[in-house]
């Protein structure tokens, strides 16, 4: 394990894509043109279930400026992508006339402009034989399919450690249906040479687009290439390869010009994904001092008839919480006639945080345990699964630290005992166990005769910091002031990189630039192995520091020589190297991988007669390993904790029950967290460097999110006494 | 969509050229209309005929009314001094909606005309609107509703008037001034719009051509008290669940009068009358706030999503009474 | 039906254009004019990615149609420059993540200080509303606009 020292990393340098996304000079998938480019708009099923009778295009045909109108009658046949080892691809579009959800794609207009296509895409006459859809998570119509994930956990005996309990609470949770909404409408620019494919996307893994073009189209993955070099956000929206870019491309193989097809904001609620409902049940067993004995979680979750949602297993957090001798986890999905489900940031873990962690707090007011020394006394040393010490972790820390913060000790038990003027006043907290994630990666390094860095890879940065965060790495493991690297990311030319999810990205992407550096390190060794001019010949890396656009020996500063002088000597412009990184095993480590870790305090007010939620203030401490940027790091967090509020206090999908129409799809009518909705938020990192991963690096993009919900409904059940199990906590739920 | 688009050289010309075609529309600020027509597909004038540089944009007062000009912003209003003065209610209703950049757009005239957010009214995938297909049934009631009306409301149509200014207006008993090819007439804020009954697409006494020129708000005496209450699930940029405005003038502990009006409730911004009558020359007092409360929401129409509006609305009532009896105008966002 | 020609000026630039009446103002400045800084994110007036600055006033440009900005004075995003101090304070503040919202929700931010409007973070939260950020970024954007108005 390398030692890092805190000089570059860590410090809360400034975005180094800020100057240009201020001055809105960052080009996004949709300021990408071309010379020629044509516009594609989609028409959308208007039933969920049945199939296409017909389809009258003649209008949409003579209008002005449409070169194509392609339905499932005129498109070309594509194949189904190859699946990407986290999940198959979603069937291909406009391949069939059966229709399985409301909003699925039934056509595709291309005209000269957007505006032409948007107008004629609204004469093309789409008739239906409609079918009886299923819609509701209990008809019993709908299809099961138990342990979806392979998640499902069993330790222990729960069923006679509840009968045996001092103290059982039993209760059920709901969370609705979720939508990502990035602020970027998603937009892809499809142009082909030939057998050759450029796509410009909004993605969160442009090697995944790659290949599901490739195969979808039939060409080799090397003449396609995808470009995201910036993404109007994500939130797991942009993990998989949906069918309007194949639908993209399509149209500009038909009409044989570059395409630029944008999402409307209405289609980002049934394209794209959005994080499924849950009906989840919780029965914990405990004795009397509030040791847990005992948790069982089941979680039933919709997804699609024809397709599957990516990982998003809810219950796992119950099998890794908390120290608990017997446990039951079990995730169900049911298939209905709705669009495909896909993450959402903290997937599964956002909604099974929610009810474990209001049901520890019922479980804390039964027995008359504070919520917080409830938690410290079930606190997990080990991973409860595995047996194996943690690779880090911090989580007392969190609950410590945070309640001094918030200033925790001096609330009054008692719920609705704190009243100011019209206001009820409450405080409510939750711990956070959120999961580990890592994929192999890999990265290009080189120094060039200037003495500047250029480091790459065809990962993302969705809003994360990953450019930031990985000049600031490559700087310091090069030896080089930040503004000598340039990050070069989002192009599938690029060495190969994992999605940006899971939180993931940094520990992926940062193992494999520390690897890479470390080998254009060895590559300047090896260079000068046999230069009589060099006073480094015959030096080993680990007898070598890069520093200050040197390497030098660690005993003798002295003694070394700056990259310019090497390359200049042996007459080279740069040298490069390339590295990867792919995690290890707990086995190999002797350790568990250990995801952030967090504590949430809040503070609402609530309106006592109209029932209106305020959140106040809240309070987050979080284990995050290495903290590379102070910043950025930070921002994540607050990000999160926004999108957190949203999904305790605002934020619902609505559908239809009979037609399954999304009810609200628009940004006027699904409510996001506003400026107004969000006070002052108060984040303190704790912790050390993760053990898991030579950065030392966990996650910090989804960790934010996951908490706040049961924080602020917990916080509502000590305002006023009521206890809400769904969410979001709606004042109509608390007249 | 393409359409023809011309800019009125003056009222009289704007007037004529809508009345002519039948399928001419006027274009103020545009938020409701550009919106309807280019992005949701519900609506398709041929011709638009934009009004927003006529000069209907004055703000005066005199003899005890304030006249709003029916093409000043709605910021315009916000932050005139006769406005700002005198009818501090109209103000914070209309600083309490939408943003300041739709504000910047969007006119007075436009914001009583506005259409309902209705997501099954906008959407052409729904073919049972009666506000857009008469005879084709409401898919909202047998829907899932929760920005809908509870007072006004029937099997036919549940749509809302989702205006906050049209509340405050219609509380103070403003009038509409109209000028159309047959000549200037005034129709009070309460009578301009139709219940839906059985006839939702119809939705004012505007004639096809008539344009609103001027609101007339009558000033209060300076005795009187308002406020402007709005509840919603944001803290902002959102329509309100439930909104009053209320106007009392307390004489010795006893109400004088009353004037209130509901939003976020009614098909139509909803004056409530009966609720006024209980208060006039009742104490001030819970017991007179809650009869009240009682009055203004009597035989509500509710479907599951709206049946919290109800107390909601009372609730939502006592509370601006109270406000308004006991301190000086606020508001509540 | 005929194309109009509209006379605006952008940046202080002015331009002639021939648009058709259903172009909007975003869409003129986006695809017409290559000034695309400026965001379509609902392109509905419910989220303030494509707020500019018509005649001094902040407005959104998807609801605006290109017709009526003629004779007016449009200011963007590229208008700034790069260096405006609300640039370099949301620079300064990490007051974005991934950016898209950020030209937006910078000129409401321009605007706001000339309505006079950042007396508090209560009124800058209140009038900054209309500017929606998914990333989360408001508390820092409060900060930066705080910054600016020399509080």
């Amino acid at each position: 394990m390398t030692t890092i020292e805190r000089t570059v990393l860590g410090a809360g340098i400034d975005r180094v894509d800020g100057a240009q996304k201020v001055a809105g000079r960052a080009p996004y998938s949709a300021d990408v043109t071309y010379p020629g480019m044509v516009h594609a708009v989609l028409v959308r099923s208007a039933v969920a279930a049945g199939a296409i009778a017909g389809i009258d295009a003649s209008a949409a045909e003579g209008a002005p400026g449409v070169l194509a109108v392609i339905t499932p009658y005129n498109a070309p046949r594509v194949a189904r992508g190859p699946d990407s080892g986290f999940w198959r691809q979603p069937p291909p579009p406009l391949q069939g006339l059966d229709i399985v959800h409301h909003g699925q794609y039934v056509a595709v207009v291309v005209a000269d402009s957007r505006e032409r296509a948007t107008d004629a895409a609204r004469h093309v006459a789409v008739f239906y034989r409609p079918g009886e859809p299923i819609l509701a998570l209990d008809d019993p119509r709908a299809e099961t399919v138990r342990d979806p994930f392979g998640s499902d956990q069993t330790r222990g005996d729960c069923a006679a450690a509840l009968a045996a309990a001092d103290v059982v609470i039993d209760a059920q949770y709901t969370t609705p249906d979720e939508t990502n909404n990035p602020m970027g409408l998603f937009t892809t620019v499809a142009a082909w040479d030939g057998e050759r494919l450029t796509v410009h996307d909004a993605t969160q893994w442009p090697a995944g687009t790659r290949a599901a073009l490739a195969g979808a189209f039939g060409v080799p993955e090397e003449g396609v290439r995808v470009l995201a070099p910036y993404v109007g956000g994500g939130f797991g929206a942009g993990l998989r390869v949906w069918p309007h870019v194949i639908l993209a491309a399509m149209a500009a193989r038909m009409v044989d010009r570059p395409v630029k097809l944008g999402l409307t904001r209405p289609q980002m609620f049934t394209g794209v994904g959005h994080r499924p409902a849950t009906v989840q049940r919780i029965r914990l067993g405990a004795r009397r001092d509030g040791m847990l004995t005992a948790i069982e979680h089941e979680s039933v979750q919709p997804s699609a008839v024809n397709d599957d949602n990516i990982v998003e297993a809810v219950t796992q957090v119950s099998a890794v919480g908390y120290a608990c001798p017997n446990v039951t986890t079990r995730d169900i999905v049911r298939r209905l006639n709705v669009p495909v489900p896909t993450s959402m940031r903290g997937p599964g873990d956002a909604q099974g945080h929610f009810a474990l962690e209001c049901a520890l707090d019922e479980l804390a007011y039964e027995i008359g345990v504070d919520p917080v020394e409830l938690r410290l006394r079930n606190h997990a040393d080990v991973h409860p699964g595995l047996g194996l010490p943690w690779s880090s972790k911090a989580l007392r820390e969190c609950y410590e630290l945070g309640a001094e913060q918030f200033g925790w000790w001096d609330r009054h038990p008692t719920p609705r005992a704190t009243r100011r003027g019209d206001l009820l006043v409450g405080y409510g907290m939750a711990g956070v166990s959120f999961f580990w994630f890592q994929q192999p990666c890999a990265a290009r390094a080189s120094v060039d005769r200037e003495g500047r860095a250029f480091v790459r890879s065809a990962a993302t940065d969705i809003g994360t910091g990953t450019y930031t965060v990985m000049t600031q790495l490559a700087a310091e493991r090069l030896g080089l002031p930040v503004d000598r690297v340039r990050v070069g990311l989002g192009d599938t030319d690029l060495p190969r990189a994992p999605m940006q999810g899971g939180s993931g990205m940094t520990a992926s992407l940062g193992s494999a630039v520390h690897d890479a550096a470390a080998k254009l390190i060895q590559a300047f060794l090896d260079l000068v192995a046999g230069d009589i001019a060099s006073p480094l010949r015959g030096r080993r890396a680990e007898e070598v520091l890069a520093e200050d656009g040197r390497l030098r020996l660690r005993s003798d500063p002295a003694c070394g020589e700056s990259y310019r002088e090497i390359l200049e000597r042996h007459d080279l412009a740069e040298l490069t190297a390339d590295g990867s990184a792919a995690p290890a095993t707990p086995q190999e480590l002797g350790l568990a991988p250990a995801g952030p870790f967090a504590a949430r305090f809040a503070e609402v007010h609530v309106d006592a007669d109209l029932g209106r939620v305020r959140l106040a203030r809240l309070v987050s401490v979080v284990d995050a390993g290495r903290i590379l940027n102070a910043k950025t790091a930070r921002s994540q967090i607050i990000g999160g904790t926004v999108g957190g509020i949203g999904m305790a206090l605002l934020e619902e999908t609505v559908t239809d029950p009979a037609t399954g129409r999304i009810v609200n799809g628009t940004l006027g009518d699904y409510l996001v967290a506003v400026n107004a909705d969000v006070p002052d938020l108060d984040v303190t990192f704790v912790g050390e460097p993760d053990r898991f991963n030579p950065v030392g690096v966990k996650g910090v993009g989804e960790i934010g999110l996951v908490g706040v919900a049961p924080a602020i409904a917990n916080a509502i059940f000590h305002a006023t006494g009521r206890r809400i199990r769904s969410l979001p906590v709606t004042l109509d739920k608390l007249l | 969509m393409t359409f023809a688009y011309t800019r009125a050289a003056d009222a009289a010309t704007a007037i004529a050229t809508v009345s002519a075609d039948p399928q001419a529309a006027f274009l103020a600020g545009g938020t409701t209309q550009v919106d309807l027509m280019l992005k949701d597909g519900v609506v398709a004038p041929r011709r638009l005929v934009d009004i927003s540089r006529l000069p209907l944009a004055g703000i005066a007062a005199e003899a005890g009314l304030v006249r709003i000009g029916a093409t000043a912003t709605m910021e315009q209003a916000a932050a005139d001094p006769h406005v700002t003065r005198g009818l501090p209610m109209v103000r914070d209703a209309l600083l309490a909606g939408a943003s300041p950049q739709l504000r910047n757009m969007a006119t007075i005239g436009g914001n009583l005309l506005q259409r309902t957010r209705c997501r099954y009214f906008r959407d052409p995938a729904v073919d049972h609107c009666n506000k857009r297909i008469p005879g084709s049934g409401c898919a909202a009631f047998e829907g899932v509703a929760r920005m809908h009306a509870i007072l006004g409301a029937s099997p036919a149509c549940i749509a809302l008037h989702a205006s906050d200014l049209a509340v405050a207006l219609t509380a103070l008993g403003s009038v509409v001034r109209l000028r159309s090819d047959r000549g200037p007439r005034s129709v009070p804020l309460t009578e301009l719009y139709y219940q839906p009954g059985d006839d939702p697409q119809r939705e004012t006494v505007l004639r096809h051509g008539e344009l609103i020129t001027e609101v007339e708000v009558p000033l209060p005496p300076q005795a009187a008290r308002m406020t402007y209450l709005k509840v919603r699930d944001r803290a902002s940029y959102e329509f309100a669940l439930v909104s009053a405005a209320v106007c009392t003038i307390v004489e010795d502990g006893l109400i004088v009068s009353a004037r209130i009006a509901l939003g976020g409730v009614g098909t139509v911004p909803w004056r409530a009358w009966d609720a006024e009558e209980v208060l006039r020359h009742a104490p001030v007092g819970e017991a007179s706030f809650w009869a009240a409360a009682e009055a203004a929401v009597r035989r509500p129409f509710t479907v599951p999503g709206t049946e919290f509006k109800v107390e909601l609305a009372r609730r939502t009532l006592v509370r601006a009474l109270r406000v308004t009896t006991e301190h000086a105008s606020e508001v509540l966002r | 039906m005929d194309e109009i020609t509209v006379d605006v000026a952008v940046n202080g630039r002015p331009e002639q254009v021939r648009v058709s009446a259903d172009v909007t103002l975003l869409d003129l400045l986006r695809e017409r004019l290559g000034l695309t800084g400026t965001k379509k994110g609902c392109d509905q007036g419910a989220c303030g990615a494509c707020t500019v600055l018509v005649d001094g006033r902040r407005v959104v440009s998807c609801l605006t149609l290109a017709v009526q900005a003629d004779g007016r004075e449009v200011r963007t995003v590229e208008g700034l420059g790069g260096g405006h101090p609300m640039q370099q304070a949301f620079l300064r503040h990490d007051a974005f993540q991934c950016g898209f919202c950020t030209p937006g929700q910078v000129m409401s931010a321009v605007a706001l200080i000339e309505e006079g409007r950042a007396r508090s973070d209560e009124d800058i939260r209140e009038y900054m509303s209309g500017n929606l950020c998914r990333c989360g970024a408001y508390p820092n954007i409060v900060a930066a606009i705080r910054e600016v108005a020399g509080r």
